[in-house]
Parts: structure tokens; C-alpha cells; sequence
């Protein structure tokens, strides 16, 4: 083994191996006491734990018939009454058992009057069947909801075959109970029984709810399903992705559409002492190597609070399709917000909750140009000109008293009078102050070259248009 | 106005011409077919029909029965056999039979794939049969990738992306995985070297996936004549074959010449530029229309005689007439460029060796080579663009200043009656093998006792277990699963010869900096340092900065009257000796060795006279390099010869031998090198080290170990044969002082 391993080290610089070990380490500022544990263990100790591990667990997989585990046990650590270590207790999970092999579950169970943020876990009942609106045209209507929260944490990035969800956290409510759900495998091994389980679990449910699930946990799970010989599962639910109307309505309002950062801006939610997402692959990995289980409770505890957001969050949806905005959930401060909202509404085909957002954006004491131009451009898509036109105007009087205007209302104004009321002198007049403004702007601006001429030589067709209308015009007049 | 001249007659013109050194003349060959076999789909039939195929070309015949039996094949065919057919035929009539039917193609690059595509689909729509072929690579839109994984019957890649997308996903293409008849590699003796060697194990990792869907396909390969297309597709594949070599495709006459341009400068053996030749003889035929290629080495060259013959011949001619042909035009202008000189619009071509391949250009009748191209099996494709299967065709090859380029016209019997190379590979080689073993397992977790290649099951465990420490992979019971955050595929590229590259930067214009090439490491050092005279397609490039931490090299274009040489210390340490061969007074030895490097300095020299100019000094650290190697020790020197002298004629062979070793053992230069030393670290012996220029070695040195005898008396040969007075550039050198240096370097070198 070590003349393979001298060849290889000799090979290529050892830097390239280091990097990677350390990849799957985690250091000891991040977890003290197994840290301590593994920098002393060389990696050779690492790797002899980590078989023992293995053996251990087959061994309880194998052998398992409950009292007979503890007279077994050599290692010297006890075993509790479901065959596990004392050390897992603390970690409060249970040993799930099938024909395909063993993992273990951690349940929590919350009352819906329980309240996580600002919102108690009982609204999701009340809201959960306004999320049939993510429907997809092709999925058939159910006559009752049944929402599942769905988490992963993997051990990489990527939708590849080599990563895998070393645990699933899955959330739903029964009867008047909010059950968080969280399966974890102690070694690959384990990943078929509870890739078997889940196959069994999913079906009974209509929805799926996530946070990037689209991209990231649907896939990846459906990689496993295929690896695990589950090829044939099929289970098509309305995928209620949150990810999609965060980005929707937050994308510039928040700095970021992290789950822990729109919980934090919008759900009144406080994490303490939370081990971030990204730590879980090296706690994990630190897990495999050492098998001292006491950190993975923080990566259950990060993922048990994804969970109860990831309701939250779908709580706070299900009641602005529901109509509840101004009541149940606070109105927007923040007119873009507002305007947002009120788009991702329409577009979910609730145009009747949209309306009345729009006409308190009329009178927001202050709506960006920005805004305006949106909401301008919706109304003039479908047809409301009235408001459009006095959108634009709002617009084009904010501009002349910024410091940095933008001109993308007069064009659009031009572009109304000229066409639609034949208003060809103030068409050119906002022409031409579009044209000054844009010049301004991209002297300071370094906007790329290609892009600044192509705008600017736009603005001079429309002028030069404009103008030969006008000569026309008055010609024609001059004979009348 | 002079009438025109015939090919016939241009032939005969040329056999006077005092430059053409050889003539040699390939006697024209009969047609050989058989009927379509009975079995073939009608559809296929009539489209065929359709395109004038009313009968199979022997080989054809022979490729699709064997197939159909269920056997891999390897089918080696010269340019223009009509080999597509080979494996389009079975593909085609498997799917026709069984819709659900799937198959991969691999070509080694992007444009290959392209136009196979193409080609593929004409024949698809003419057999009126729904069968998708997509191509799959990095131009692919996302809308279509979907399509080709869920429906694509014939899926066109390449070997990087089956690497690096495909199987790490292989959970998206399970409909092609599960349902996979053929894979069909499409020019195989392409992969050779390190690049062969990754794509040997990209295949065993793609066999592993095809198991886990339960399928088990046909490999079909085609492959230019190399000495060994049977032990390669085996060594590739893993698999047995049946070699296919019964070409049936008529040929007509071909005279094959061999063109010197005459000496210019007598004491430096200059000859008269091969470039400014080419134009003379290309200008001739194309004034008399007679439709022509010409190869150039670099795609500066193609422009530059380009750019002459449009001139040369711009009054008969329309400069549409004779056009370029090379990487980096866009695929629909070489579309536009390929048809035109099928249809005989376009009278001349000017090409890299990108019209080597396989691509459809119809026969010329004459091609022109500018220079050796650097195989005997390169050499052959080319000239196989010129040959009608019926009439006359002309193949001339320039030579130009280089030793090999002497060597070869020198000594015609080397190329005509040598068989070509061997394409070698060495899938084995730890490093590459480690690599490719992290993606498998990252793609499938590995179970004791699996196999992966020709490996000892012991030593697969060996390379898991090594993993397992280094916390790639996790053992649970017997099977070992990857257990890392990283995605392994990014971190191995196929086509790099050493791990880390340094990326060479052109910041001539500000505004515009722009990435121009890369380089491996070890090359870097001599060739990148600081000041150096860098040479990029042609043009001469300074370079400003040699960023050696970061591993980048900031150049600037320059145009100066220099270029620059570096001194490279090296240092040679025997590490293991694993075969010993004495003969009388030497020995020859082959093992593994460790190389440390370090450049010292650098020497300007005018490109004219080849004074030296100026130096200046190189700071870089050393390198050190592990690898295998084969050395020939001296171990009783003719006591009359001073130790300066030796050292002076060692110097002088391994020039030679640097020279000669990459025609036989069919690598690049850059593949492996040579030193020598007077005395040796290991044993204080005159030595003369061979070594594979990558870690680990690639399997080059050993094959010069077995050759050697080969390999020596070509070196010999070199240095008799070439007509400078007492060593030139082209031979051993100039550098050695005293009367008989040449004498003296034949002695020494048949003594070894």
C-alpha cells in the first residue's frame, strides 16, 4: 500500500492530495472536540475507524434482534434498546429496518399552534389549497392537498451521480401535528433501504415543496432512485418550487434569496447557533472518518429549521394567492416590492389580488422611475393607456429632477404620441431630451461601446424620423 | 495563349526537375465488391441506390457481416474507402430492425462529429425511416440536450465530453445506457500518447455504466493504417477484435516523389525555403487547372502560401478558386469549401492537417507537402487526398531544412518499405489510472473484486484502499463509495500532457488581452521565461512576464531579428533498474528515473548567422519530473578520444536520436527527451538517457528500449547520408570542434 502511495506522492507534488484531503476534513475551529480527535488520528487511524464503522454497522444490520445487541458489543460503548450507541441518543433517532437494509430516522413533531417566525404552523391548513395554482396545465386537479416539505443535504454541489443526500428531511402535517421527518444513512450502504423507503413514502402526497428544488433536490433524488435500482419509480406532484417566487418578488428588494436570509427579512426568523448548509459535507465526512455521531445534530438541527421555514415561506404564498395581503401578511413597504407582488400575482392568474396593489403603487410616496416604467409597461400590454401614459409622465418629471436620469419613459411616451395620438411635436421633444440624457449618461458611464451606439443610434432614427413626419405634416398643412 | 497541360504531361515534366530526389510509382489496384447483403433493410437498399452504392466495397461487406455476427471490429481503411459506411450500414440496419436500438459515436473532435452528423442524416432522410442522430457537445443548446438524451438514436461525441458530461450524468441518459448496441470510434489511431491513454480509461468507465444498465455493446473502430489498429482497438477497448484490412476500393496510379530544394548556403547546409517551392510547384499545376492540395505544419504557413499562390496565379484563376482550409474557420465556410471542392468549383486547397481526417473532399489528383508531416502514417492520409479510383495522381513532399525532413527523403527505402508506426498507449500509467478511477467511482461506487481494465484485481483494491486514505472514497462492507465534495471529471483533462499548464497571455493590446495557448510546465521553462522569444503560429511574441506561481506567461508581440535558446541543467537520477541488455562494451537499461530541471540561462541568437548575441539568466526553480526512461552507458571508452571530445559527440548522437526516436516510436516531439551526460550520477559512466516526458511515463522509453537496434542504426543512417562536411543543424550539430566529429559520431554510435 505505501509503495503505491510513494509513487503517486512522488509523482505529482503532494500539494494536489493534501488540498484534497482537506477537502474532506473539517478543521478545528469549526468542531472542537472531534477535530482534536481526528488532527491527532493519522490517516491511516482515520481510515481503520472508518472500516470499524462500516463493520459495526453491517453488523447491526445483520445481527439486529434488539437485547442480543448490547452482550455483543465489544467496543465497549453501550447500546440502547433500539440497537444503536448511547452516543446517538442525544441525536434522538430511531432505527428504521427493511428488507433492503437499515438508517435511521429523527422525528420531531411540532403542535400547529406552534409558531416559527411570525406564522403558526396551523395556517397551513388554511392556505395549503391555494398552492394549486403551480399546477402544471398537464397535472390533473386533486380533490384535497397533501403538502410535503422536502430538504436535502448531499455531499457535494451538482446534480451528479457521485452525490449523494446523506440525509433527507422531509416535512408534512398529520392530523393536528406538523411532523419534521429526517432520515440519515451512516455510510453509502445505507442509501438503497432509504431510497426504498421514500419510494413508499412520496406517493401519498400531492405536492412537493422546496427551496430550489427544481434544480437541485428533485433531481438529485431522482439520480438516486435509478442508482438504487428504483428506476421505475414514478411520482409526478405539483412542485411547489419557493425558490421561483422569492427570486420573483425579492430579487432586488433583498440582498440575497438564501432561505435563511428571506426568513430572517420577511418571516421574523432567528437562527441561533446554526451550523450553515455549507459545513454539512465536511461534518459529514469528518462522520464517515471518526463515527463519533454528536456533530451531525447541528446539521440535523440546520436542516429541522429549513423545514419549518420552508412552511413558513409556503404559508406566506398560500396566503397572498389567498387574498390575505393586509392581513394575514403585512403590505410591502417598499414600492418595488409592492409592484413585484403584485406581478407575481397576475401571473399566477390572481389579476384581481394584482389591482388593488397597483393603485396603492399610484399614489407611493416613493416609487422609483423604475417602477413606474414596470407597472407602465404592463398596463400598456394590456391596454390600460390611461394609466400607462400618466406613469410615464410621473416618470419623465422625476427624471428632471434626479441627479442620474434614465430616459426609458420618454422614449416610451414618444412612442405613444407618436403613434397613438399623433402628438408629433411632443413626441420629439421627449425625443430629443432622451437623447441628451442618454448621451450624459454613457459619457460617464463606460457602458461597452457596441451597446451605447446601437442606443443612441436608435434615439437619432426616431428624431430623424420624426422630424421628416412633421416636415410632412406641416407641407401638408401649408397646402390645406 | 499556351494550351493547357495535362496531368499526364506535368508528370512528366517533373520527372526531369534535378531537385526530386525519388519517384516512386504505387501500381493502380482493381475494385473489389460483393452484392448489399439480403438482409439489409429495402429502405436502406434504395437509399443507397439513390447515391449510385449498388454493391459493397469488400471491406464493407466483410465489416457489416462480422458485425452482424456479433463481433467488434476494426476496420482500416485509407482515405476515401467509403469507411463510414463500415459502421453507418450495421448501426442503420440495427435500428431500422428495432427502434428502440441506440448508438454512440466518438470522433475526436468537434468538427469531425459535425460533419458526420451531416452526412448521417442525408442517408437517414433518403431511407424515409425515423431515426434522430444528434450531435452532443459543448455547442449544443439546452433546449436539444434533453431531446438527445431522451430520443436520440445515434448519439455523435467526443471523447471530452463523455468524460466530463456524460458520465458523470449518466442518470439522465438512461435510455441510451440501457439500450446501447454499437459504440463506434471513428479514427481510432488518433488516440495515441497521454490523450489515448485517458480516453482507454473514459472507455473502460463508460463499459462500467453500459453494465449497470444492463447493456453490452459492439465496439466498431476505424482506424488510418498504423502498424497495430488490432492491439490498439484491444488495448482501447478492452475487448477482442477482428481486423478488417481486405480494402476494396479501386485505386488509380500514383507517383509518389520526393522534392529536396537546392543548397543555398554550403557550410551551413542551408536549403532553399520548402515554403517558396511549394508555390513553384503548386503555381503549375493550378495555372494548367489541375485541381490540388497542399499541407502545411501550422496555420500561418497555410496563409502565408495561400496568400502567394492567390497571387502567383491570379490572372489565369479567380482568387475564389484556391482557398485555406484550417481550424478556426467556421464550420459552414468548410462546409462551403468542402462542397466546392467536391464539385469541382475550388481547383486548390491550402490545409493543415485537418484535412487529414476524415473529412468528405472528394479526390484531388495531385498533393503537395510541405515538409515531412511527422509520421509515416500522417503521411500516408494526406497523400491519400490525391487519387482519383481511376486516372493518374501525383503526391510530391518538399522536404525542408529539418533532420527528419532529410532523413526521411534521404533515405525513401525508410518510408516506403517500413511499415508505418505503432500507436501507443499506456492506460496503466498511475496517474492517468488513479484519475479515471476517482470519476468511475464518483460515477458508480466500485465493488471489491471489480474489474477495470486489464489491472490485477489486488492492485485495483490497492488504488481504492490509497483513495480510501486520502478521503476520496469510503469503504462499507465490499464496497467503496465516493465520499468527497469535489467533482472529479474537472479536475482531469484528456488532452494535456502535464497536470498544470501554464496559459500563455497576449497583452499587445491593452484593451483586447487575450489567452493565445498553453504549455506544459516543463517546456515553460525554457521556452516561456522571462524575455524570451516565444513563436505563436508564426508570430513572434516577447514574453514580459513569467508569472511562475501562477502559472501564467504575459507575452507581447514583437518583431525582432533573434529568437532565444535556453541552457537547461539537468539532473538524472536512476531510480530503479528494471531490465539490463549489456553488449560488449555498453549497456542499455531501462527503468525508472527522476529528472530535476532547472533553467540557468539564456543565450539571443540572430536568425540569420546564428550568432550569439547576447544572454541573460533565468531565475526559476527546479523542477522534478518521475518517469521511465531507458540509458545507454559506455563502459570502455577508445582511450585516444579526450573527455571534452566525448562529451562534445554525446551531445552530438543524442541530437540524433531526439530526432529519429519520434518517427519510430510515433509520439510528439515534446513526448520524450533526451540527455546525456559524461559521467552519469549513478554509475560515472558516459550516458545517454531516454525518458517519457510525463510523470509516470507513457510507455515511449520502453519501446525505444525494445527498438533500439532500430532506432540506432536509423541514427546512423542520419548522419551518414547527410551531405554536410562535419555536422550541420540537421545532423549532430555544429558545435563540435576537430576534424571527423562525423566520423567519430558513426564510430561511437556503432560501437553502442
Amino acid at each position: 500500500m505505501s509503495g503505491l502511495r510513494d509513487k503517486l506522492l512522488r509523482m505529482r507534488s503532494s500539494a494536489a492530495a493534501q488540498a484534497e484531503r482537506l477537502a474532506g476534513m473539517v478543521t478545528a475551529e469549526e468542531n472542537g472536540e472531534t477535530a482534536a480527535q481526528g488532527e491527532s488520528a493519522d490517516v491511516a487511524d482515520a481510515a481503520a475507524a472508518n472500516a470499524a464503522n462500516a463493520a459495526n454497522a453491517n453488523a447491526n444490520a445483520n445481527t439486529f434482534d434488539g437485547l442480543d445487541q448490547a452482550a455483543s458489543s465489544d467496543s465497549g460503548s453501550v447500546e440502547s434498546a433500539n440497537g444503536l450507541s448511547s452516543e446517538w441518543e442525544e441525536l434522538n433517532v430511531r432505527l428504521v429496518e427493511s428488507t433492503e437494509g437499515s438508517f435511521l430516522v429523527r422525528e420531531s413533531r411540532y403542535p400547529v399552534m406552534h409558531r416559527h417566525g411570525i406564522h403558526q404552523l396551523g395556517e397551513l391548513a388554511d392556505v395549503q389549497q391555494h398552492l394549486d395554482v403551480f399546477r402544471k396545465p398537464e397535472q390533473s386537479q386533486m380533490d384535497y392537498s397533501n403538502l410535503l416539505f422536502l430538504d436535502l443535504e448531499t455531499t457535494g454541489l451538482g446534480v451528479g451521480t457521485g452525490n449523494v443526500p446523506f440525509m433527507v428531511g422531509l416535512a408534512y402535517l398529520q392530523d393536528d401535528v406538523f411532523v419534521v421527518e429526517q432520515m440519515l444513512i451512516r455510510h453509502p450502504a445505507e442509501e438503497r433501504a432509504m431510497i426504498g423507503y421514500l419510494c413508499n413514502l412520496l406517493p401519498s402526497f400531492t405536492h412537493l415543496v422546496t427551496y430550489n428544488g427544481r434544480t437541485f433536490d428533485w433531481p438529485v433524488l431522482h439520480n438516486r432512485f435509478i442508482l438504487n435500482g428504483f428506476r421505475n419509480f414514478k411520482w409526478e406532484p405539483i412542485h411547489v418550487d419557493l425558490l421561483h417566487p422569492s427570486r420573483s418578488i425579492w430579487r432586488n428588494t433583498l440582498v440575497s434569496c438564501k432561505l435563511s436570509h428571506v426568513e430572517e427579512e420577511r418571516l421574523g426568523i432567528t437562527r441561533e447557533d446554526d451550523v450553515p448548509g455549507s459545513l454539512a459535507p465536511a461534518i459529514y465526512f469528518q462522520f464517515l472518518a471518526d463515527s463519533n455521531p454528536k456533530p451531525l445534530l447541528g446539521v440535523f438541527q440546520h436542516n429541522e429549521i429549513d423545514m419549518l421555514s420552508l412552511a413558513a415561506l409556503a404559508i406566506r404564498f398560500g396566503h397572498l394567492l389567498g387574498g390575505g395581503l393586509g392581513e394575514q401578511v403585512a403590505i410591502p413597504i417598499e414600492a418595488e416590492e409592492l409592484l413585484r407582488t403584485g406581478l407575481w400575482l397576475e401571473r399566477m392568474g390572481k389579476t384581481e389580488l394584482a389591482e388593488p396593489l397597483y393603485t396603492l403603487l399610484e399614489d407611493h410616496p416613493r416609487i422609483s422611475p423604475k417602477c413606474l416604467c414596470m407597472l407602465a409597461e404592463r398596463d400598456k400590454k394590456c391596454g390600460n393607456w390611461e394609466r400607462a401614459v400618466l406613469l410615464w409622465q410621473k416618470a419623465v418629471q422625476d427624471a428632471e429632477a434626479a441627479n442620474w436620469p434614465d430616459y426609458e419613459a420618454h422614449i416610451e411616451l414618444a412612442m405613444y404620441y407618436e403613434h397613438r395620438t399623433k402628438a408629433l411635436h411632443m413626441a420629439l421633444t421627449l425625443a430629443e431630451e432622451a437623447h441628451s440624457i442618454a448621451l450624459r449618461r454613457h459619457t460617464v458611464l463606460r457602458s461597452a461601446q457596441n451597446k451605447r451606439r446601437t442606443e443612441l443610434e436608435l434615439i437619432r432614427k426616431r428624431i430623424d424620423r420624426l422630424n421628416s413626419k412633421l416636415q410632412k405634416w406641416n407641407r401638408l398643412e401649408h397646402v390645406e | 495563349m499556351l494550351r493547357k497541360k495535362n496531368l499526364s504531361e506535368l508528370v512528366q515534366q517533373l520527372r526531369s526537375n534535378e531537385n526530386v530526389i525519388n519517384w516512386h510509382e504505387v501500381e493502380p489496384i482493381e475494385a473489389k465488391t460483393n452484392p448489399i447483403p439480403e438482409s439489409v433493410d429495402a429502405r436502406i437498399k434504395a437509399a443507397l441506390a439513390k447515391r449510385g452504392i449498388l454493391q459493397l466495397y469488400s471491406h464493407q461487406h466483410t465489416a457489416f457481416e462480422t458485425i452482424r455476427k456479433g463481433e467488434n471490429v476494426v476496420a482500416v481503411t485509407p482515405t476515401a474507402s467509403g469507411k463510414t459506411l463500415c459502421y453507418n450500414l450495421p448501426v442503420l440496419q440495427t435500428i431500422a430492425e428495432d427502434d428502440a436500438s441506440r448508438a454512440l459515436y466518438l470522433f475526436p473532435t468537434k468538427a469531425l462529429a459535425q460533419d458526420q452528423k451531416s452526412d448521417l442524416n442525408e442517408i437517414i432522410e433518403e431511407m424515409g425511416i425515423d431515426i434522430k442522430s444528434f450531435t452532443y457537445d459543448g455547442d449544443t443548446s439546452p433546449a436539444i440536450r434533453q431531446i438527445v438524451k431522451n430520443v436520440g438514436h445515434i448519439v455523435i461525441t467526443n471523447p471530452d465530453m463523455l468524460h466530463s458530461a456524460i458520465l458523470p450524468h449518466h442518470t439522465k441518459w438512461v435510455s441510451l445506457f440501457s439500450n446501447l448496441k454499437y459504440i463506434v470510434i471513428d479514427e481510432l489511431h488518433t488516440y495515441r500518447g497521454v490523450f489515448g491513454s485517458h480516453v482507454a480509461n473514459v472507455i473502460r468507465r463508460l463499459q462500467r455504466i453500459c453494465k449497470f444498465y444492463g447493456s453490452n455493446p459492439l465496439f466498431i473502430c476505424t482506424s488510418a493504417t498504423i502498424a497495430n489498429p488490432r492491439e490498439l482497438a484491444e488495448q482501447l477497448t478492452g475487448k477482442p477484435m477482428r481486423l478488417i484490412d481486405d480494402n476494396g476500393a479501386p485505386r488509380g496510379r500514383k507517383h509518389f516523389v520526393f522534392y529536396n530544394p537546392p543548397i543555398v548556403n554550403k557550410p551551413l547546409n542551408l536549403r532553399k525555403s520548402a515554403t517558396v517551392e511549394v508555390n513553384q510547384l503548386a503555381r503549375e499545376f493550378l495555372a494548367n487547372k489541375v485541381q490540388t492540395i497542399v499541407f502545411a505544419r501550422s496555420r500561418v504557413r497555410v496563409e502565408l502560401i495561400l496568400s502567394h499562390l492567390q497571387e502567383l496565379v491570379k490572372n489565369e484563376l479567380g482568387t475564389k478558386s484556391i482557398r485555406g482550409y484550417r481550424g478556426g474557420y467556421l464550420p459552414n465556410q468548410r462546409r462551403e469549401i468542402e462542397r466546392g471542392l467536391r464539385n469541382g468549383d475550388i481547383l486548390g486547397v491550402v490545409s493543415t492537417n485537418a484535412l487529414e481526417l476524415g473529412v468528405d473532399i472528394g479526390q484531388l489528383q495531385v498533393c503537395i507537402m510541405s515538409g515531412y508531416p511527422g509520421s509515416v502514417a500522417s503521411t500516408w492520409q494526406q497523400a491519400g487526398r490525391a487519387g482519383r479510383r481511376h486516372g493518374e495522381a501525383l503526391v510530391v513532399m518538399v522536404a525542408s531544412n529539418t533532420p527528419i525532413d532529410q532523413y526521411v527523403v534521404q533515405n525513401p527505402e525508410y518510408f516506403f518499405e517500413r511499415s508505418p508506426e505503432s500507436a501507443r498507449i499506456n492506460p496503466e500509467n498511475l496517474l492517468i489510472l488513479v484519475d479515471h478511477m476517482r470519476c468511475a467511482a464518483y460515477e458508480l461506487p466500485f465493488k471489491k473484486g471489480e474489474e477495470f481494465g486489464p489491472m490485477e484485481i489486488v492492485d485495483i483494491l490497492d488504488i481504492l484502499e490509497y483513495l480510501v486514505e486520502e478521503r476520496v472514497l469510503t469503504q462499507a462492507g465490499d464496497t467503496f463509495y465516493w465520499a468527497n465534495q469535489s467533482f472529479p471529471a474537472n479536475d482531469v483533462s484528456l488532452r494535456s500532457a502535464a497536470q498544470e499548464n501554464v496559459v500563455i497571455i497576449d497583452q499587445s493590446d491593452v484593451a483586447n488581452v487575450k489567452i493565445i495557448g498553453e504549455m506544459d510546465r516543463f517546456s515553460a521553462m525554457t521556452l516561456l521565461h522571462d524575455e524570451a522569444i516565444y513563436l505563436h503560429e508564426g508570430v513572434q511574441f516577447q514574453v514580459e512576464k513569467l508569472d511562475w506561481e501562477h502559472k501564467k506567461a504575459y507575452v507581447r508581440e514583437v518583431d525582432v531579428e533573434y529568437y532565444t535558446d535556453a541552457n537547461l541543467a539537468v539532473k538524472l537520477k536512476v531510480l530503479s533498474i528494471d531490465r539490463t541488455v549489456a553488449r560488449g562494451t555498453t549497456s542499455i537499461n531501462q527503468g525508472d528515473a527522476a529528472v530535476n530541471v532547472m533553467a540557468t540561462m539564456f543565450k539571443k541568437i540572430r536568425l540569420s548567422s546564428f550568432e550569439n548575441i547576447g544572454y541573460g539568466p533565468i531565475k526559476l526553480p527546479e523542477e522534478e519530473l518521475h518517469t521511465s526512461a531507458t540509458w545507454i552507458e559506455v563502459k570502455e571508452v577508445d582511450p585516444t578520444i579526450q573527455t571534452k571530445t566525448l562529451e562534445q559527440l554525446l551531445m552530438g548522437i543524442s541530437n540524433v536520436i531526439r530526432h529519429i526516436v519520434p518517427i519510430h516510436v510515433m509520439c510528439d516531439r515534446n513526448d520524450i527527451h533526451v540527455v546525456s551526460q559524461i559521467r552519469a550520477e549513478h554509475s560515472q559512466l558516459p550516458t545517454i538517457f531516454i525518458y517519457d516526458h510525463y510523470p509516470g511515463g507513457i510507455g515511449l522509453a520502453e519501446d525505444v528500449f525494445k527498438r533500439f537496434d532500430e532506432i540506432k542504426s536509423a541514427a546512423i543512417n542520419l548522419v551518414r547520408r547527410c551531405p554536410c562536411e562535419d555536422g550541420c543543424p540537421s545532423c549532430i550539430g555544429t558545435e563540435i570542434e576537430g576534424i571527423g566529429a562525423k566520423k567519430q559520431s558513426i564510430q561511437l554510435m556503432e560501437a553502442l
